[in-house]
């Protein structure tokens, strides 16, 4: 079994970096993530948002659904882990 | 040969790390150490998604000059900043991965409250056991 997962790993481990061969060169200023959308938020950040940091810019400001998508997220979890692992009166009997 | 290799280095070493992750999941016993391998999964995707944004030169972190008077700001020139938006969707996978390793370290507990051991194949006999 250990052999089986060790040769599939090295399987799809062989095919991922055959396929780096296509993606863009470390540190490439050209590269396809560099060059379509966030050249305007570097731009327009500071005029838009009047905030120095981009990051916060657009996490707070361009993005603010998605990072209020993602409170939700953190609040499911904490949710969840509160109902798994509240201890019920009945059950503490057989502890 | 080494050309590929020196441009592309980064990548080879997440995927490296990403594997190792992956035979955690697959090949360990213990549900503890599956769930790091999780996290080392995770933890390659987020280096590689950082790595993305790198640009080699003059390059600044993301964070502009500021002037409090206001005035006309001088042209920004892309290239002297790191690409700002790997980063961000970055911070929302550290939180996703946090969220899931929150909630399944509490499963976890309620697995060892239930079975009191953590290893796979033991939990399975016990199953086998009661369902016989």
């Amino acid at each position: 079994m250990k052999t089986f997962i060790l040769a599939l790993i090295i399987i799809a481990g062989s095919l991922l970096i055959y396929g780096t061969q296509d993606m863009p060169n470390w540190g490439d200023p050209q590269s396809p993530a560099s060059t379509h959308v966030s050249p305007y938020y570097i731009q327009h950040s500071m005029i838009d948002m009047e905030t120095p940091n981009i990051v916060s810019s657009v996490l707070a400001d361009y993005r603010g659904y998605d990072t209020m998508g993602e409170t939700t997220v953190i609040f499911t979890a904490a949710f969840v882990c509160l109902l798994l692992l509240r201890r019920r009166n009945k059950e503490q009997g057989d502890q | 040969m080494l050309d590929l290799l020196l441009s592309k280095y980064n990548y080879w070493l997440y995927v490296i790390l990403m594997m190792i992750g992956l035979y955690a999941m697959l090949a360990k016993r213990n549900l503890v150490k599956k769930l790091i391998g999780m996290n080392i999964f995770q933890t390659a995707v987020i280096l590689f998604y950082v790595s993305i944004s790198v640009k080699t030169g003059h390059v600044d972190v993301p964070i502009l000059p500021y002037h409090h008077h206001g005035h006309e700001q001088a042209a920004i020139n892309v290239a002297h900043y790191l690409n700002p938006l790997p980063h961000v969707l970055m911070l929302t996978a550290i939180v996703v991965s946090i969220a899931t390793a929150g909630v399944a370290l509490a499963v976890l507990i309620l697995i060892y409250r239930k079975y009191g051991t953590l290893q796979e194949d033991e939990i399975l006999k016990i199953n086998k056991e009661v369902g016989a």
